[in-house]
């Protein structure tokens, strides 16, 4: 075992399926000698050369679109876009190109590319380096959208990405980078895509969540059993496909359940859980299914106390689950 | 520099052969027959959607195409017809996608005229303009870190220039000198917009000054110009020298598609350039230097018009797709198997 963050767990994903797989390379801004903005492409110059690890013009349409092109012809690119809320620059390729690249083409043209994407508030960034988007591709076919939480998920899942198929959208909370640490194996292992992961197991209500959110629920589950509350922790990591069949055990399990992400409620991930969930597991609720999001402005507003009040936090959180425990 | 040493050589061991010159009077005349056939099948409502007919610019895409190999690629917008004709799509392929059929290369998915065909390296393209340049500069990375001897033959029309995705990628495919030719065919019409309301510029191969590689504006219905300068261009990318972009002017002698009635344009416009009918020019070369008599195209448009004929009747006995394919080819896995691995392993080293 080692001690990493999460940070260190993606670089090391990418390192190593770099030196397995020729075919693996890097291409986004400031992701050569600098080593990225965050460093998650630290030290990959260094061993792989600009040829592999490629510094791009400010071209996020360049950055993706090209991603999709070497994939159609047997390459495996990693595209970093720097942060989640400039990948609206490159949504053409994302969701017209990548996304349909293999319906299109009824299955002739493939496009197995993996695009990291630096997200996420509560580090003070402001209105255009905050933005949590992944409900922009959880409404997009063809598309798998990863979130993980943990370093082990993180890399897991990053290496099943970028061995796989099909495009995927890696979010990379960046709150998380350097703020969570674990100790990993030293082996190769992967993380299968499209699974959740129970967190914390318990029997008073189920709390689905996923990146920097499934921290602050488990620190609020924490809390909560204090007071007699055991939550139950879903951590999604896999938002498209999702894992339905997880949730919905849980849910028939407690008869409760709490969606938690930083993204605006309207047209989010937790609409379609708690559709789901009511479609599916009815007869099982004991109380309506609940969503603590960020509400709906567009995210996040920069002076301190307006990023405080657009977060769900651990004091919101558990508020939230004691009035619906109560229920 | 880059443009010195791109400067267009009229090599002549580049000109076409007689070999050659019949052979594009092959692809030429195949173009044009089939597209103009297309017409008719759409107009007596033999296949659903639109049709975007290319006549009137099969000098350009057939020119541009001749000088590839099997294994360069094509990355194609939607009216170059004689492109994908001249590298090798099956014809009745063309028709299958026409008609939706379930054995269509799109299984029926896309678009009568997206026409893509992997087996042949050819990109299925998706409506959004400029986006297949953009793809196409990937699929030139790849090749080079393939360290492969092929180039990518990408097309664009002089309206899809003023798009940012056409300036991400040339400046990029500039700065890494990779193996791609971008072919732009100015038609003078962007659907109804009109090239002086696309550009203050007026030669639109001026743009690739911009990105430090050589650009050349060439007639596009002259078919032999074509075929040489593109050719020069697919050996210069060959050889590691970068990118060309090459405008060739022509013209569509219909609307956008079939239901475009193109009133946007003057007859005076149309008949200048149908004087300067691509096939016509051509055939009347062929005269002039002897190379194929009246009489051999005449055997030749025998052939191809049965070739087409033939095409319809295998597209038109092909299955039409079950309706719920239209769940297939999402992703390399089935979502309703939502995953085959159940169980999972509690992560070692606990959570933070």
């Amino acid at each position: 075992m080692k001690n990493v963050t999460f940070l260190e767990a993606i670089t090391e994903a990418m390192a190593e399926e770099m030196r397995r797989d020729q075919r693996v390379f890097v291409m986004g801004e400031d992701v050569g000698a600098y080593g990225g903005v965050f460093k998650a492409t630290k030290g990959l110059h260094d061993e792989f050369g600009g040829e592999r690890v490629i510094d791009t013009p400010i071209s996020e349409e360049l950055i993706v679109g090209a991603g999709v092109g070497a994939a159609a012809m047997g390459m495996r690119p990693i595209s970093e876009i720097q942060f989640s809320d400039f990948a609206s620059c490159g949504f053409d390729p994302i969701v017209e190109q990548a996304a349909r690249l293999r319906y299109r083409s009824g299955g002739g043209w493939t496009c197995p590319m993996v695009i990291r994407i630096c997200c996420g508030g509560e580090i003070g960034g402001g209105l255009y380096h905050s933005q949590t988007n992944e409900n922009w591709f959880f409404g997009t076919p063809g598309l798998v959208v990863l979130a993980p939480s943990t370093p082990y998920d993180a890399k897991g899942l990053l290496k099943s990405a970028i061995r796989g198929d099909d495009p995927v959208i890696f979010l990379e909370h960046k709150k998380l980078y350097r703020w969570v640490r674990a100790d990993i194996p030293e082996d190769d292992f992967t993380v299968p895509m499209g699974r959740a992961d129970i967190k914390r197991p318990g029997t008073t209500l189920t709390i689905i969540a996923y990146q920097l959110m499934l921290h602050r629920v488990l620190e609020a589950a924490d809390i909560l059993a204090k007071s007699g509350i055991d939550a139950e922790v879903v951590d999604l990591r896999s938002l498209r496909p999702w894992d339905k069949e997880t949730v919905l055990d849980s849910v028939r399990k407690t008869g409760k359940a709490l969606i938690v992400h930083e993204s605006p409620l309207t047209g989010g991930v937790g609409g379609e859980i708690a559709a789901v969930i009511t479609e599916e597991a009815f007869e099982y609720l004991d109380a309506p299914v609940q969503r603590l999001t960020g509400p709906d402005v567009p995210p996040i507003p920069f002076a301190p106390a307006m990023e405080e009040f657009y977060m769900p936090d651990t004091r919101k959180i558990v508020a939230k689950a004691r009035t619906l425990a109560a229920y | 520099m880059a443009e010195a040493k791109a400067k267009r050589q009229t090599d002549p061991g580049m000109s076409a052969s007689k070999e050659d010159q019949k052979a594009l009077y092959y692809h030429l005349i195949r173009a044009r027959r089939f597209d103009e056939r297309c017409r008719r099948l759409f107009k007596q409502g033999r296949f659903p959607g639109t049709y975007f007919s290319a006549v009137g610019q099969e000098a350009a895409a057939v020119g541009a195409a001749f000088g590839l190999g099997p294994d360069d690629v094509i990355a194609p917008s939607h009216r170059e017809l004689g492109a994908y004709i001249t590298k090798g799509m099956p014809l009745a392929a063309l028709m299958r996608q026409l008609f939706a059929r379930a054995d269509s290369p799109d299984k029926g998915k896309s678009h009568p005229c997206h026409f893509g065909y992997p087996e042949i390296n050819l990109l299925t393209p998706a409506s959004t303009m400029t986006a297949q340049v953009v793809v196409g500069t990937g699929m030139a990375l790849a090749l080079r870190m393939q360290k492969k001897p092929n180039v990518v033959l990408a097309f664009i029309g002089e309206g899809g220039t003023s798009r940012g995705a056409f300036h991400e990628a040339l400046n990029f495919a500039g700065i890494h000198d990779l193996p791609i030719i971008y072919v732009c065919l100015n038609n003078l019409w962007a659907e109804s917009v009109p090239a002086y309301r696309q550009s203050r510029i007026t030669k639109f191969s001026d743009r690739a000054k911009a990105y430090g590689f050589a650009g050349f504006t060439i007639d596009g219905n002259d078919l032999l110009t074509v075929y040489q300068t593109v050719r020069e261009a697919i050996e210069r990318a060959r050889a590691g020298s970068g990118p060309t972009l090459i405008e060739c002017l022509t013209y569509r002698w219909y609307g956008h598609s079939e239901i475009d009635p193109a009133n946007y344009r003057s007859a005076d416009e149309l008949e200048s350039w149908k004087k300067r009918d691509p096939v016509a020019l051509y055939e009347r070369h062929l005269d002039e230097t002897g190379i194929m008599s009246q009489a051999e195209r005449e055997k030749i448009i025998t052939q191809v018009d049965a070739e087409i004929e033939e095409a319809i009747t295998l597209a038109e006995a092909s299955p039409h797709p079950e309706a719920k394919e239209a769940l297939d080819d999402v992703y390399s896995f089935s979502p309703a198997a939502n995953f085959p691995a159940r169980a999972q392993p509690t992560p070692p080293g606990g959570l933070t």
